[in-house]
């Protein structure tokens, strides 16, 4: 179950589907005054703020129309262009096939270049394509030649809980909407920063700044969970994209491997401290399981003790982390989920109760549905394994299953699977299972070490 | 010197055949023949047979339709005699009058050796009893009820078991009265019990070997075990229970019914090997792994340290880098 549901992936249709919008805020001022900064409301930050809006728009190069729209606000004076991956991912991961568009609120429109990604923010940079000369601009050059719209500031400081803040965007293609709603904090349950924003985001609100009083952007809308719970990547993660930008100098040139060395950085990173962790256990019948590890691993559980009917004792346990890592609107990345089962035979003979234990044993497989462009197929190995603790008596033997794929764009990186299974007991069974999503080989292994020498039934 | 005349029916099997004594014969539909025939193409008195050296002189006594000549070992040609018309057959020649095929022999034509029957032929012909039908019917219900009760995890209810139980003893029944019926109508006998049996003991037979299969590809650790073996098994039963039903049913020889059943298999592993080849190859999200498991009683295999079967991930990552490189 996902609840941290992309806006993108929330349309049923492709091409209605992404509708972005960015609101480009106009400040005549430098600075506005604290005196002027606190009588704005919804109102006028919406009547400042309408004149400067951006809309992203992704080009199908044959057959000339626009596949989805986004939307994105200009950063510094060097006309850079902050908007979500998920709006520019098509056009980053094919080239060839899409290209970037703006169309400002006065009727300015051109090419755009896209600069930079960072996916594990979903974020994306971009910039006219050629400023100042005709190049690529379908409008001509007069108007490609003008300047864009203002700079929107970034708040430089967190805002405290509770503060309002005001979400802009295009909800649905309605036209532009101003979202008043309130500023919660760093969401906790998230392994990767959100901004908890009660406010309703909606399809088409991705990509657009949310403003605080004072119009300074503090988070980019990003996603929703519904019933006005909403996210927003803080704008931390885009001052760093826009210095490492700035450092760098240029455009990114190979997208791939930029996007396999941001993965590859976050898994280590991700990894590192989760085998650094104390895993924390809890039973779960007589065997020991795995807990929530961190606030961003929650974990659910269940049992048929209350079933009437029931003629076997089940009881479940199931973890997972909240942090999918958009790639393209069928893959994600990212995700840890543990999954553990105590069976016992009840009122069910050995035989019955091993044809209930294997076909629960078949029936494991990753939520992410990649597709054949993205991943290989699975490849699998089945051992009858001993458990770790080699000094005790008698030991217990378990049919152990790990299967890995390949990210086929970003090398060194697998979806993982383990299962394994008690089967030295006729009238018990204990499954472990876990999936680790965009993980390098020696994290996959040094993982199953771990949760093999964690999750056990003495 | 005695004159044999057959009368051959489909596929150039005896039907009839008549002994002649002496010197001459005459073929026709009257009575005064010596050889009648009840043909309304054959003219009343149609030809006469007079010895000769090595064969017999055929005379057409000026009939409507005439003779024609198969089969002459005196002559390679065939051909249609016309009215008076004499030729001269040798041993064995095979003429058509009328609608109506003959085969001429002398009494000292020779007669291949007899076949000798397999004693499972034998034996086969025996099932055909009640007392061994019945105690074999139980013992395939039972087993069967039990396979039911063991692999079934949900409360015990007597009445779903039993559609299940009626519908396979139809399909089997089904089956066995075909053949019966096939006998019926080949040799005139009926085989239904024996029929019956057979399918039901290759049915007992496929259930214990299936799972034998199961068992060891369990112990091996491996599907490729149970995917190669088991439809062998089911494949190499199935010849031998068709080759065990030609046997009863039909008149064929050893080599012909092994031929039409190995044939019949090669037909069903082409069918289905081509209706499996669209999905070789596709890619699949879900994982395959082989998930058997049984009872601890039927583990013999040993386990490996989890320090080894984690060394041996290597291999499936270089394994998945090579499927994500195709």
């Amino acid at each position: 179950m996902s609840i941290d549901k992309n806006l993108l992936q929330g349309q049923p249709f492709r091409l209605v589907a992404l509708l972005f919008i960015v609101l480009l805020t106009v400040f005549l001022t430098a600075r506005p005054t604290s005196g002027f900064a606190q009588s704005n409301s919804a109102r006028t930050l919406f009547a400042d703020n309408k004149a400067g809006i951006l809309q992203i728009r992704i080009i199908d190069i044959t057959s000339g129309s626009k596949s989805a729209i986004g939307s994105g606000f200009v950063v510094n004076d060097s006309g850079l262009i902050a908007t979500n991956y998920h709006v520019v991912q098509m056009a980053a991961s094919k080239p060839e096939q899409y290209r970037i568009e703006y169309l400002s609120a006065d009727g300015a429109a051109g090419s755009l270049n896209l600069l930079d990604v960072d996916v594990i923010n979903d974020l994306a940079l971009v910039q006219r394509t050629s400023q100042g000369s005709s190049e690529g601009s379908s409008e001509g050059s007069s108007q490609a030649s003008k300047p864009l719209a203002a700079v929107l500031p970034l708040a430089a400081a967190e805002p405290d809980i509770g503060v309002p803040v005001y979400a802009l965007g295009n909800p649905l293609d309605l036209g532009l909407t101003v979202v008043p709603g309130t500023y919660n904090g760093i969401n906790q349950t998230s392994y990767h920063p959100r901004v908890h924003f009660t406010g309703s985001l909606n399809s088409g609100m991705s990509g657009g700044p949310t403003l605080n009083q004072a119009g300074e952007v503090v988070g980019i809308n990003v996603s929703t969970a519904g019933n006005q719970v909403s996210f927003l990547v803080p704008v931390t993660a885009l001052q760093h994209l826009i210095a490492e930008h700035q450092l760098r100098g240029q455009g990114v040139d190979n997208m791939a491997l930029r996007i396999g060395q941001q993965l590859l950085a976050d898994q280590d990173k991700k990894f590192a401290q989760m085998l650094s962790l104390d895993w924390s256990t809890i039973a779960l019948g007589e065997a020991t399981v795995v807990n929530e590890l961190s606030p961003f691993f929650r974990c659910w559980g269940g049992s048929n003790s209350s079933s009437e009917k029931a003629q076997l004792l089940s009881a479940d346990r199931t973890c997972r982390s909240e942090d999918n890592i958009y790639l393209n609107e069928k893959f994600n990345s990212g995700v840890i989920e543990h999954q553990f089962f105590w069976l016992e035979a009840d009122k069910l003979n050995s035989l019955q109760f091993y044809t209930y234990y294997k076909r629960l044993f078949s029936d494991f497989a990753p939520g992410n549905k990649a597709r054949e462009k993205d991943v290989g197929d699975y490849q699998c190995d089945t051992e009858f394994v001993a458990t770790n603790n080699l000094e005790a008596e008698p030991q217990r033997k378990t049919k152990a299953v790990f299967c890995a794929r390949a990210y086929k764009d970003y090398p060194q990186l697998y979806d993982v699977l383990f299962l394994q299974g008690t089967v030295d007991d006729s009238r018990a069974a204990f499954i472990s299972h876990f999936t680790l999503a965009g993980v390098s080989r020696d994290n996959a292994k040094a993982y199953v070490r771990k949760f093999m020498g964690v999750a056990q039934w003495r | 010197m005695a004159v044999i005349v057959e009368q051959l029916g489909w596929g150039g099997k005896r039907q009839r055949y008549f002994t002649v004594e002496g010197n001459s014969v005459t073929i026709g539909r009257s009575y005064q023949n010596d050889v009648v025939l009840d043909d309304v193409y054959i003219s009343p008195n149609h030809l006469r047979l007079d010895a000769a050296e090595g064969g017999w002189w055929l005379t057409d006594l000026q009939t409507v339709n005439g003779v024609e000549i198969i089969k002459n070992p005196r002559s390679s040609e065939t051909q249609l005699l016309d009215a008076d018309s004499v030729i001269l057959l040798g041993e064995g020649a095979e003429i058509k009058i009328g609608r109506t095929r003959l085969r001429i022999v002398s009494d000292s034509h020779s007669v291949d050796a007899a076949k000798e029957l397999h004693h499972l032929e034998q034996d086969a012909g025996k099932l055909n009893r009640l007392s061994i039908w019945l105690p074999l019917f139980l013992i395939s219900l039972a087993v069967e009820i039990a396979a039911l009760y063991f692999s079934s995890f949900i409360e015990w209810q007597w009445k779903n078991v039993f559609s299940i139980i009626l519908g396979t003893q139809a399909v089997l029944l089904f089956i066995a009265l075909f053949w019966g019926a096939l006998g019926r109508f080949l040799r005139s006998e009926s085989q239904f019990l024996s029929h019956y049996c057979l399918i039901l003991l290759a049915g007992l037979a496929y259930s214990v070997t299936d799972w034998l299969i199961g068992m060891l590809a369990y112990n091996a650790g491996t599907e490729m075990v149970a995917m190669i073996l088991s439809p062998l098994n089911a494949l190499l039963l199935l010849a031998l229970l068709l080759s065990a039903n030609f046997a009863l049913a039909t008149n064929m020889l050893p080599r012909q019914r092994w031929i039409s059943s190995l044939g019949f298999v090669m037909l069903i592993i082409v069918v289905s090997i081509t209706a499996q080849m669209s999905g070789w190859g596709e890619f699949s999200p879900y994982p395959s792994y082989f998930s058997g498991l049984e009872v601890p009683g039927l583990q013999f295999a040993g386990a490996e340290s989890a320090d080894d079967f984690i060394a041996s991930f290597d291999a499936i990552f270089a394994a998945a880098d090579r499927k994500a490189l195709d």
